[in-house]
């Protein structure tokens, strides 16, 4: 299942700081966004505005799933969205509890369950720690834990802050599984990185915020000399 | 008579499982494990309450439990007896002079204690902790479960800080409890009792059981928080 959101008036601010002001923007079904903008513009603000972890000061975002509570009261989170921290928090425990947190009380045979961690923790690599106490993990394998933990609920949406700061080549291609099978199920993502990477590399779509406002356009793909020839040679054969 | 003296009767009496003496320990833990059982789960609920929701006057409720907790006990104690006597507004209760009473005292001290400690506990915890709950879909119930194992450690120290209060306190106990042999005679009041009458031995036995308490507490919680880790 995908969503969309819809967001209008849409502003942030801190006192007499204006963070952003954002007419509209929406995202879903089956968006790839990356979102880009200098440190302090309000791009983890405005994820976390979008995952209903935070109020905006003014505007509205509206998701067809929220909840009687969500309306109610602010900061409830948004049903299908979720929000990964650009320095994930696991729970204390293990990795295979931190990942099997998100369906630990669904209606699935506990063998379902442990399948799904077995397997969500096989596509980052650390199908031999899930018995590991997290205090045991590099800062990389956190932030592959924390995906995994944000895979296995299949969210609609799924908002990624600075997801590839201090990753290696191996643990940002981990995620870049991930982030693709999502993207083949129809989900959504939004990426923050101040570096281009295979991560944003998947996007389709870019958000700019700059000088308080979001500037939204195409993503344009740099085209190597390897894709022109091939194209020169089908166009030729044709 | 010496002091070493007076410890070794002390220590006699401890020893020889002296009756009288063993039945205000009971009274004492009864009376004050039931207070602390039964104000916990509120004082979770209201601290947690406190931490992660804005509400107009929510300064005003702090400044309040902290005051609270300042609160000589004799005090509360006083108020109790006004509400609990045969002419005060609850007298047909008949509670006054009953372990009931000195459970509500104990409650009424021990609440603003947790209530502060477990504020600044929840508060100074992680901030991504619970959005992260939150994001991953859990319900409130199950929110709450994870910011309490989350921070079961200074939780505890609330827990342990609180009770460590209400089971040495004297002046509540005393006016609520009227220390009565074998019914609401506690530690506290024991020792006082004993030592205006210069019985010192026994007032010395209890003295032990008390820091004999203080220590295990202790003991059970460094040794829990050295099963934790330092988050990075």
């Amino acid at each position: 299942m995908t969503i969309k959101i819809n967001a209008q008036q849409l502003s942030m601010r801190f006192k007499e700081r204006v963070l952003f002001h954002i007419p509209a923007l929406s995202i879903g079904p089956n968006d790839a966004i990356y979102l880009k903008g200098d440190n302090g513009v309000g791009k983890t603000t405005l994820l976390k505005i979008l995952s209903g972890l935070m109020k905006p000061t003014t505007g509205k975002v509206n998701a067809p799933n929220d909840s009687w509570l969500h309306r109610a009261f602010s900061r409830t989170g948004r049903k299908d969205v979720i929000y990964l921290h650009q320095s994930p928090y696991l729970f204390d425990g293990t990795v295979y509890q931190n990942v099997v947190y998100g369906i630990r009380y669904q209606k699935e045979s506990p063998k379902d369950k442990r399948a799904q961690v077995i397997t969500a923790l096989r596509m980052v690599g650390l199908e031999t720690l899930a018995d590991e106490h997290i205090s045991v993990l590099s800062g990389g394998e956190k932030q592959r834990v924390a995906m995994a933990r944000a895979w296995i609920l299949k969210p609609s949406i799924l908002l990624m802050d600075e997801p590839s700061a201090s990753l290696d080549q191996e643990s940002i291609q981990r995620l870049v599984v991930m982030a693709k099978d999502l993207l083949e199920r129809g989900s959504s993502i939004v990426i923050t990185s101040h570096q281009k990477n295979a991560l944003t590399d998947l996007c389709r779509k870019q958000w700019w915020i700059k000088d308080t406002t979001l500037i939204e356009s195409p993503l344009l793909q740099v085209i190597t000399d390897a894709t022109q020839e091939n194209s020169y040679a089908s166009s030729n054969a044709n | 008579m010496s002091l070493w003296q007076t410890t070794l009767d002390a220590l006699a009496l401890l020893v020889s499982l002296d009756r009288e003496l063993w039945e205000i320990v009971a009274v004492s833990f009864s009376v004050s494990l039931t207070a602390i059982s039964l104000v916990l789960l509120p004082s979770i609920l209201f601290s947690f309450i406190l931490a992660y929701t804005d509400f107009r006057g929510k300064w005003i409720f702090l400044s309040l439990v902290n005051t609270l907790q300042a609160i000589p006990t004799v005090v509360i104690g006083l108020l109790l007896y006004m509400l609990l006597s045969r002419a005060g507004p609850m007298g047909d209760w008949q509670m006054l002079f009953t372990q009931k009473a000195m459970i509500v005292g104990q409650m009424l001290i021990g609440f603003p204690v947790l209530v502060s400690m477990m504020h600044g506990a929840l508060q100074s915890s992680d901030r991504r902790a619970i959005e992260t709950s939150i994001t991953l879909g859990a319900s409130m119930t199950r929110i709450a479960t994870t910011m309490i194992w989350e921070t079961r450690f200074p939780l505890m120290a609330a827990t342990i800080a609180a009770f460590s209060r209400i089971v040495t306190e004297v002046g509540c106990s005393t006016m609520v409890g009227g220390n009565i042999m074998g019914i609401t005679r506690n530690i506290p009041t024991a020792i006082a009792m004993e030592s205006h009458k210069g019985a010192f031995a026994q007032g010395v036995a209890l003295g032990m059981v008390l820091l004999a308490l203080a220590l295990a507490l202790n003991f059970f919680l460094t040794s829990m928080r050295g099963k934790g880790y330092l988050r990075t």
